[in-house]
């Protein structure tokens, strides 16, 4: 490696050339709906009815399930920074990801604010409800061991979920559909704006959470991920940083929820149930545990295997894959925790340094025996 | 006030009367002042508790000693309700194992056993098969058994469908019934409440009196401490892992005559059992068994309030979660834990 002469590249190109795979996938998700309707002959507007555009065709149905996919992955994104990076387990999360999907929708459907201002009130109310709310739980369950936080965490989400169940307001169990809501944003008309929106919301988180993990802030949460105790010697106030973890966590899965509901425009107390959290445990740990964009790709690989197996009701040796997808995703969970710990991210960079490793060592085997003339043991036996 | 409530083991016991003193005034109040009524309520508080006990001594061993949240607790408790009401059922269950067996009651005693072979068993394989090599990662075995309660419970609904069952078929003891002060009771739910004080007193005795129970006792202080003395300490997990998923599903089956088979039944038993052992203090048996009592009687006097009009009956469901967030508010250690 000596020798070299220094490095005269720009900052920007650096950059550029470091980032070239995730900005291939940004044009590339730029250009989806494009690209589909022009590959299945589908106008990504939908099909066109007098003045008014009717949701039909390929490219619109694709725009939905990466919307979905982008609600998905900034949940479970948030999730990655608590479990993956801080090393805190939660077993609610789908409780922030519904107050949110909640309070978006109860703007709309229950108040007469105008929609575009209930929306703009809406966020600002998600993330000062979500955020103080992960702040208190965090506050009184971290100051204990770790398990109380998932004990916690799981009673208040369970709880909140029970009562939305039961609440005359929003219909109890069967929840409510939005039918007010601005139309620029209304997926039903506009869902390119939508994509684009939720783009927006999925490459902002992902672009925060990078930064902010590669920040001191973040080093410390790593540290506290791998030695609390250490952390703690060395005079970090870990309970602060996990707090900060927490709230901004829980800060972007009502995000997440939001944009969830926006898609969806029904609203159901199953949004804070255990599915969800069930879904973002499930596609982390698949992704790739305390990785960048390993729970990008648990939750796009999943939702898409959703659409595939569990909607289209597919069957296989007469074993219905739609009806049981639940079942299926408890194997393919348990089997990937015990196997594959470290996702598909972490289990691709493992055998590719194991390979490397490998063929570093027969190289200096090859060099040594030219050397001296008879083999040499492996350094690492 | 926090500091007071913090104090030594002999507060413990007087912050313990103190409750459910406070909790049977509740319900004398949620009565009605009917002691009728009264003494139906702490009775089914009484019956709750026992059911409570049954899975919350195998979560609370389980954790004392693996350091181990069993997340599954409450799908083996809904695996043994599911089992013994359908070889009670022949006619409307799944599985037709009592078919072969003409007597009701003999059918109710196969249920049971059934269910606690069965639960032991997967209780087994759970430890042995999937926990074992993930001993050294406890955040991953936190997520495994939460992964195993996923599949147990979706196991449940392709097996027997989402459809809630209720107990038809009553034998003997669970239709005779007793009146007192006006109210009846079922004697068969006054026998489980022997039943459960009995089991009480048993695993104590084990844990106090047997050489199994001693070495259990003694890896609950410290298991590597254990292991170094030549005792094989994951045999005896094992047996722990086995015996408390074996009184879950044995609870479950006891409790299907009147709880019925409903898929919620695990999630509503294992959040409370979390409640017991949390508010007992992680790892306390006595702690245990007390927390049942109090979460008990208090779930069962909210039923009994929620009643009255204008409070919902959301507010019972809630009950042991409120409670367990009110303990890890004001004494996070439990009844009696050691500071953490």
């Amino acid at each position: 490696m000596q020798g070299q002469p220094p490095k005269t590249r720009s900052p920007w190109l650096t950059t550029l050339l470091d980032n070239w795979f995730l900005l291939a996938v940004l044009v590339f998700l730029l250009l989806l709906p494009h690209l589909v309707g022009w590959l299945t002959d589908s106008s990504p507007y939908g099909v066109q009815r007098g003045t008014r555009f009717i949701m039909q065709g390929r490219s619109v149905f694709w725009q939905s399930v990466f919307i979905e996919i982008y609600a998905l992955a900034v949940l479970v994104m948030s999730y990655n920074l608590m479990f993956g990076f801080t090393g805190v387990i939660s077993f609610g999360h789908a409780l922030f990801f519904g107050l949110g999907g909640y309070i978006v929708g109860m703007m709309w459907q229950y108040t007469d604010i105008a929609p575009d201002l209930g929306l703009g009130l809406s966020i600002i109310l998600t993330m000062a409800v979500t955020g103080l709310l992960g702040f208190f739980i965090g506050l009184v369950s971290l100051r204990l061991r770790g398990i109380y936080f998932a004990i916690f965490t799981l009673a208040v989400a369970e709880m909140v979920w029970i009562y939305v169940g039961r609440w005359p307001l929003t219909n109890g169990e069967d929840g409510f559909s939005i039918s007010r809501m601005p139309e620029w944003l209304d997926p039903s008309r506009n869902r390119l704006n939508l994509y684009y929106i939720g783009l927006a919301l999925f490459v902002f988180t992902f672009l925060f959470i990078r930064r902010l993990v590669n920040s001191p802030t973040g080093t410390v949460f790593q540290a506290i991920r791998e030695n609390e105790e250490r952390a703690k010697t060395i005079g970090y106030h870990t309970l602060t940083y996990k707090l900060i973890a927490i709230t901004i966590a829980s800060m972007m899965a009502g995000g997440a929820g939001i944009l969830h509901a926006l898609l969806n425009k029904k609203l159901g107390p199953e949004m804070f149930g255990v599915v969800y959290t069930v879904d973002a445990l499930l596609m982390t740990i698949i992704g790739g545990v305390g990785t960048f964009i390993g729970p990008v790709i648990g939750a796009g690989s999943l939702h898409i295997a959703d659409v595939l197996f569990r909607d289209a009701n597919t069957s296989i040796l007469g074993f219905n894959i739609g009806e049981n997808w639940l079942l299926i995703t408890g194997f393919i969970f348990v089997i990937v925790v015990l196997v594959f710990p470290y996702g598909m991210v972490g289990t691709w960079r493992r055998a590719q340094s194991w390979l490397s490793q490998r063929w570093r060592n027969r190289r200096q085997q090859k060099v040594a025996m030219t050397r001296t003339g008879q083999p040499v043991e492996d350094s690492r036996a | 006030m926090m500091k007071q409530l913090a104090g030594n083991r002999n507060d413990s016991w007087v912050v313990i009367a103190g409750l459910i003193v406070a909790i049977v005034i509740f319900a004398y109040f949620s009565a009605g002042g009917n002691m009728g009524t009264f003494t139906i309520t702490l009775l089914s508080g009484l019956l709750r508790a026992m059911l409570l006990f049954l899975v919350a001594a195998g979560l609370s061993l389980i954790f004392g000693l693996m350091g181990i949240l069993n997340f599954a607790q409450g799908a083996y408790f809904m695996v043994g309700a599911y089992l013994a009401y359908d070889i009670q059922h022949p006619t409307s269950g799944v599985i037709s194992l009592g078919q072969h067996i003409p007597n009701p009651e003999l059918r109710f005693l196969v249920g049971i056993i059934v269910a606690i072979a069965v639960g032991g068993a997967l209780g087994a394989i759970l430890e042995t098969v999937l926990l074992r090599p993930l001993y050294k990662r406890h955040l991953f075995q936190l997520v495994l058994t939460f992964g195993v309660s996923l599949i147990m419970l979706e196991g449940i609904k392709a097996v027997w469908s989402t459809t809630p069952y209720t107990w038809l078929e009553n034998i003997g003891i669970q239709t005779q019934r007793f009146v007192i002060f006006g109210a009846s009771f079922s004697y068969y739910r006054l026998f489980i409440i022997a039943m459960g004080v009995l089991l009480i007193i048993g695993v104590a005795l084990l844990l106090r009196r047997t050489r199994i129970g001693i070495i259990i006792r003694a890896g609950v202080e410290d298991s590597e401490m254990v292991s170094a003395l030549g005792i094989n300490v994951r045999s005896v997990f094992t047996l722990v892992f086995t015996l408390g998923c074996a009184m879950a599903a044995f609870g479950g089956a006891v409790a299907a005559p009147f709880l019925g088979a409903t898929i919620g039944m695990g999630n509503t038993f294992l959040l409370a059992s979390i409640a017991v052992i949390v508010l007992g203090g992680l790892g306390s048996y006595e702690g245990t068994a007390v927390g049942s009592v109090i979460v008990g009687l208090a779930w069962a006097t909210m039923e009994q309030f929620s009643i009255r009009p204008g409070v919902g009956s959301v507010w019972a469901s809630i009950t042991p979660m409120l409670l367990l967030a009110l303990v890890l508010l004001l004494r996070p250690k439990g009844l009696f834990g050691e500071e953490r």
